[in-house]
């Protein structure tokens, strides 16, 4: 089976200008939105406040969490709806806390974050919590064993494993009734009286909560920093010992410079944030991105030999049309399984996998529209004689 | 079958045997990440300053105490900075003397005579000596104290030169534990000479408001009841590292309270002071906070309690402390994460889902546009996947969140050398080759690309390995043992998979 009968026979070059154009309009607006407008959201992972992902028992708009956090000073906080019916939300601190002592930092990070999971809860369960009863929503394995070794000292450990396999598996315990109808908790109704009577089912449970200081938050800058270095000083080092003439090098070092930046432009118009696992996806980009482009050049070099007499325009469109079902497929398999990351994966990968969406399908408009213009541009700039017959 | 093809089915057999070996049972090769099983995960820097500090006030101690034995004479002894003090107003007449004092004492210090003047400079190998030693204490004293606490599996390593990271699986409230770990925890048992009174001032006035010399104040703890100020004897009679053992139990009004029993050392030095001292109040002092005063009734010998309106957690995490021993230095948190398990447990689902869903897509696209080759292709990828587990069995490697979208990704592309391979065959059979023939110059021809495109990704991954944290560590090693495992299973397995079923003279091939 073929997708295209014959070789296809496109003119890609005919485009090279509004290619060309195209790249830079995005990269422009791109950093112009870096520069003067959103700019770069850093994440928590460089030292940027607190991320909490918390689960309400019942659904909650974002405007009464937002109503929640104005009342206790922290309005401008970043709220995030992620999934799950109005339950689950996704909390980032921005305000800063100015302290007497650097060395005080992280905590005034968790003061804050401390202070939304506080403005969080009901009031009716700050109430029951202060008459001495327990948040089954929130005790962990090793309290909630203690807590009930008080009546049942002989099976507090396994009780306690049952409930918390329950909750871990349905986020939060909506009605207590269900740890004695579920089959695999069936709490006996002694346990459940004992509970009825000592706990409560808070309305709400903090999913995870990431802090980094500002001097972790520094260093995890720099490593990413010497990542991102190390990795293009291999990649230009590859493509000095791949490539034999210098056309084609510089071609390969813009291709992926523009790779970087056009994955970049388009993030910063989201309002996805820059951590780790970002920087990660986009040494992987320029990783990946590469090859295509190498074998291109590759086969030019092949058919210059065949082709002499043809002018390199043509050469390199010819170039192009063999290798564009592979260019394709090999980013679209790729593709289709970052999709499956994007759609499936859950919130906690997804502004990974949307960068590197970008990444592929931007992997393959370099290689076809930018790799061979840059080289013909490159010539005509610096080697005008040796061109123009 | 052909003889070579013997060989190579062998060797895939027990590639694929290995790893199987590699990571059967999977729930116990399998390593999760703090990100999919809930947990939390802590970064925290040793102030090894402080052990600098300490030593060097010892070491001005030391001297005091040798210079003063010794008949020579000085007017100040003080301490300048961590690592550097100096005596002043000495006599330089003594100089040859003190010099010959100060070689037998101790070697780590460099000191310089200027006019009545020795100051003393700590060196820089023994600045380092001690600055090793406080991070490997602490690592011990954390170590000990989470032991103690019952915490399954932590992680305790230390990062760089002066940071100890501290993973805590199923901790997802880690508040009690933090507090656990960065509380000092020096245990002092100190003589009260006055107090309590509710402010300094007044305490001072019967001592004409200066704090005379060998005595210091100290705060009553609120969270024990003690709102106000004692003053107390400088040397304490006993401390913490006297302690023989330590035990939760009660007071006589049924209060958890703190048992503990002395070593011989300190037993006899606790029954001279408490002997001499009965009817005073004895101060227990725990970071520089007085915990209870009580009355001493009578002569004890080698055991007491410590009482203090603990509430039952608070004496457990006091016994932990007391037994794992003080930190010789303090910490400061750089970074936590925490991660309940639900988000955990959710996020294996759904990676699990999305992995699923790629792979079944990608199988679906390859089976659909080169038919009977695809199989092939799928063939192939399944090992591929199947060595990735087996490589993070071996190397006990941790599943991240990451790690998975690193898999994820290996799934899309594993088959990207099997669609070079298969369309340069394409090529070669529009060319008018046999299908032999343009099998072999089909894998001939795409080798280099195919290892050109795994090396250039390897290679951002191997930095982002060297650079990276926990979770993208994770990425890094899946994203390689992926690729690595693919120049294996798309190009020999693949291959022999072409050879075993196409025969020689074939005349079409399903691609």
């Amino acid at each position: 089976m073929k997708i295209f009968k014959k070789t296809t026979q496109i003119d890609f070059l005919k485009y090279k200008w509004i290619a060309l154009g195209v790249t830079f309009a995005i990269i422009l607006a791109g950093i112009l939105n870096i520069t003067l407008g959103k700019g770069l959201k850093m994440g928590v992972d460089f030292g940027e406040g607190t991320l909490i992902r918390v689960q309400f028992k019942d659904p909650v708009s974002v405007s009464a969490i937002r109503k929640l956090l104005s009342d206790v000073g922290l309005g401008k906080s970043i709220i995030q709806e992620t999934g799950k019916e109005g339950r689950e939300f996704q909390i980032r601190t921005v305000e800063t806390r100015s302290t007497k002592q650097q060395e005080q930092e992280l905590e005034s990070h968790q003061i804050l974050a401390n202070k939304v999971i506080e403005a969080l809860k009901s009031k009716d369960d700050q109430q029951r919590a202060a008459q001495g009863l327990i948040d089954l929503n929130n005790i962990d394995h090793k309290a909630l064993t203690a807590f009930l070794a008080q009546a049942f000292p002989d099976k507090s450990e396994e009780l306690a494993g049952r409930i918390i396999d329950y909750r871990t598996k349905h986020g939060l315990i909506i009605d207590l009734n269900q740890l004695k109808q579920d089959p695999e908790v069936n709490l006996p109704d002694e346990v459940l009286n004992f509970l009825q009577k000592k706990t409560f089912l808070g309305q709400m449970t903090v999913l995870s909560k990431e802090t980094v200081g500002p001097q972790a938050g520094k260093e995890l800058r720099k490593k990413a920093t010497q990542a991102v270095i190390w990795s293009l000083v291999a990649m230009l080092v590859y493509i000095a010992f791949r490539f034999k003439g210098v056309e084609y090098g510089a071609s390969a070092i813009i291709t992926l410079f523009q790779d970087v930046l056009i994955a970049l432009s388009i993030y910063s118009f989201t309002n996805r944030e820059i951590n780790l696992p970002i920087i990660a996806a986009m040494l992987t980009i320029v990783g990946y991105s590469i090859n295509d482009t190498i074998v291109v050049f590759d086969r030019i070099r092949e058919l210059k030999k065949t082709m002499r007499r043809e002018p390199l325009e043509k050469i390199m469109n010819t170039s192009i049309n063999i290798n564009l079902t592979r260019t394709i497929f090999t980013a679209g398999t790729t593709f289709l399984a970052v999709l499956s990351l994007f759609l499936f994966g859950g919130k906690v990968i997804n502004d990974f996998a949307f960068i590197m969406l970008i990444g592929s399908l931007e992997g393959v408009y370099s290689t076809i529209f930018m790799s061979c213009p840059v080289v013909l541009f490159w010539n005509s700039l610096f080697k005008n004689k040796k061109f123009r017959k | 079958m052909k003889k070579n093809l013997r060989w190579k089915l062998i060797i895939i057999l027990a590639v694929i045997g290995l790893c199987i070996f590699l990571i059967y049972p999977p729930q116990n090769k399998i390593k999760l990440g703090l990100d999919l099983k809930g947990g939390t995960h802590l970064l925290l820097q040793v102030m090894t300053e402080d052990a600098i500090n300490a030593e060097t006030d010892q070491q001005i101690a030391r001297f005091e105490d040798v210079f003063k034995k010794n008949n020579i004479t000085y007017t100040q002894a003080a301490k300048e900075k961590p690592g550097r003090f100096f005596v002043a107003g000495v006599n330089p007449d003594q100089e040859g003397k003190i010099r010959d004092l100060v070689d037998q004492y101790t070697r780590d210090w460099d000191y310089t005579f200027t006019g009545d003047k020795i100051i003393f400079t700590l060196k820089q190998v023994a600045a380092q000596f001690l600055r090793e030693q406080a991070v490997t204490q602490t690592l011990e004293t954390i170590r000990n104290r989470i032991d103690q606490f019952g915490v399954a599996e932590p992680v305790i390593q230390k990062q760089g030169s002066d940071r100890i990271v501290v993973e805590l699986p199923g901790i997802d409230d880690p508040e009690r534990v933090k507090n656990l770990i960065k509380v000092t925890a020096v245990l002092e048992f100190k003589l009260v000479k006055a107090g309590p009174l509710p402010d300094e001032q007044a305490l001072l006035q019967e001592f004409g408001g200066k704090v005379p010399e060998d005595v210091e104040i100290v705060k009553g703890d609120p969270k024990r009841g003690h709102q106000g100020f004692y003053l107390v004897n400088k040397v304490a009679a006993i401390t913490g590292k006297d302690l023989r053992t330590v035990r939760r139990g009660v007071d006589e009004w049924n209060n958890p309270a703190v048992h503990f029993t002395l070593t011989a050392e300190g037993a006899r030095r606790f029954e001279q002071v408490t002997g001499q001292n009965v009817g005073k109040q004895l101060a227990i002092i725990l970071d520089g906070k007085l915990q209870s005063a009580p009355v001493i009734n009578s002569r004890i010998s080698d055991s007491g309690i410590i009482q203090g309106r603990f509430t039952p957690e608070e004496a457990d995490d006091l016994v932990v402390i007391l037994k794992a021993g003080a930190l010789p230095a303090g910490i400061k948190y750089l970074e936590e994460r925490t991660v309940g398990p639900s988000l955990g447990s959710d996020s294996i689902r759904q990676g699990l889902i999305a992995g699923l869903v790629a792979i079944f897509a990608v199988m679906a696209f390859m089976v659909f546009y080169y038919q009977l080759s695809g199989l092939n292709a799928i063939i192939a990828l399944i090992l591929n996947e199947l060595i990735i587990f087996g490589a993070m069995g071996y190397f006990k490697a941790t599943f991240t969140l990451p790690g998975i979208a690193g898999i994820i990704l290996g799934i899309g592309m594993a088959v990207d050398a099997n669609i070079l391979i298969f369309e340069r065959i394409k090529e070669e059979l529009a060319l008018g080759k046999n299908v032999a023939s343009a099998i072999n110059t089909g894998f001939s021809r795409a080798f280099s690309a195919i290892f050109d495109s795994n090396l250039t990704t390897i290679l951002s991954a191997i930095f982002l390995f060297q650079f990276g944290t926990g979770p993208i560590k994770g990425y890094a090693v899946t994203l390689i043992c992926g690729l690595v495992a693919n120049l294996f299973t798309a190009v020999f397995v693949s291959r022999f998979i072409f050879d075993l079923t196409v025969p020689m003279n074939a005349k079409r091939l399903s691609i």
